[in-house]
């Protein structure tokens, strides 16, 4: 999940994102929005492009981009990745909790072999 | 994948422990990152903070919003950027707990990822732009 969640964690990007989720911008059009360098942009751009969140396009000397639909699909499929690892993982350490519990903290050193 | 609700993710465990046990995998900071993330802030009342990092790079951020031990807890759920004073998330995770014998029927639903507009692919980066969705645009759960 790591490079989709890092595209999205970063503010910049995220704005990005909104601007080009139903118009084609040019990197220009992009950068007039934002405080920062136009390479800042260009750099966060291909960060996005490649997350496949956003299309580049050549036209002419610009370069346009457009959010990608089919990098929503993508976040969803990270999305449910990360719960299924993680419920899995809950699963696991609630046992081992319970476990504990039911056999009491002062056998914790003297278990092996009982039962 | 198969076409569910796009907007929703569903799942369901069985726990072999109590539902109590459970419980506390979801509102104790040191058992939360037992399971996901690798710090927590949590402050597991209505309106508490929930902030999850993971490796300090990317945190999920929101508030709880439903705490009734041990059977349910429900919260908010975005992405933050470093730094960025994010509102609590667009998205609302369910966490819902049954007894069963020894034990726990964990029912988890990720709900709002795209709001009421299913088949809008858009709506559904409202749930990573928390910050920059207006007040009741879209992202609402509608469970």
């Amino acid at each position: 999940m790591d490079d989709i969640i890092r595209a999205i964690s970063e503010p910049s990007r995220r704005e990005i994102l909104r601007l080009v989720r139903h118009d084609e911008l040019s990197a220009g059009q992009i950068a007039s929005h934002f405080q920062v360098t136009r390479p800042a942009i260009s750099q966060h751009l291909r960060v996005l492009k490649d997350a496949g969140l956003v299309t580049e396009r050549r036209e002419g000397t610009r370069r346009l981009y457009r959010a990608r639909p089919e990098g929503l699909a993508r976040v969803r499929a990270e999305l449910e990745w990360m719960w299924d690892a993680g419920l899995a993982k809950l699963k696991e350490a609630a046992e081992t909790e319970q476990e504990r519990r039911q056999r009491g903290p002062m056998d914790d050193a003297t278990t092996s072999g009982r039962r | 994948m198969e076409q569910e609700d796009s907007g929703t993710i569903e799942r369901e465990i069985r726990v072999n422990a109590e539902p109590d046990t459970v419980f506390e995998f979801l509102t104790d900071p040191e058992k939360l990152v037992q399971w996901m993330g690798t710090t927590a802030e949590l402050e597991p009342r209505p309106g508490g903070k929930f902030r999850l990092s993971y490796d300090g790079e990317h945190v999920a951020r929101g508030e709880y919003m439903e705490i009734d031990r041990p059977r349910r807890v429900v919260l908010s759920w975005g992405w933050e950027g470093e730094g960025a004073a994010t509102q609590p998330g667009a998205s609302v995770v369910t966490f819902s707990l049954v007894a069963d014998g020894n034990d726990t029927i964990v029912r988890m639903t990720h709900s709002g990822l795209v709001g009421d507009e299913i088949a809008s692919h858009s709506a559904g980066w409202d749930m990573f732009l928390p910050n920059l969705v207006g007040a009741g645009s879209g992202a609402a759960p509608n469970a």
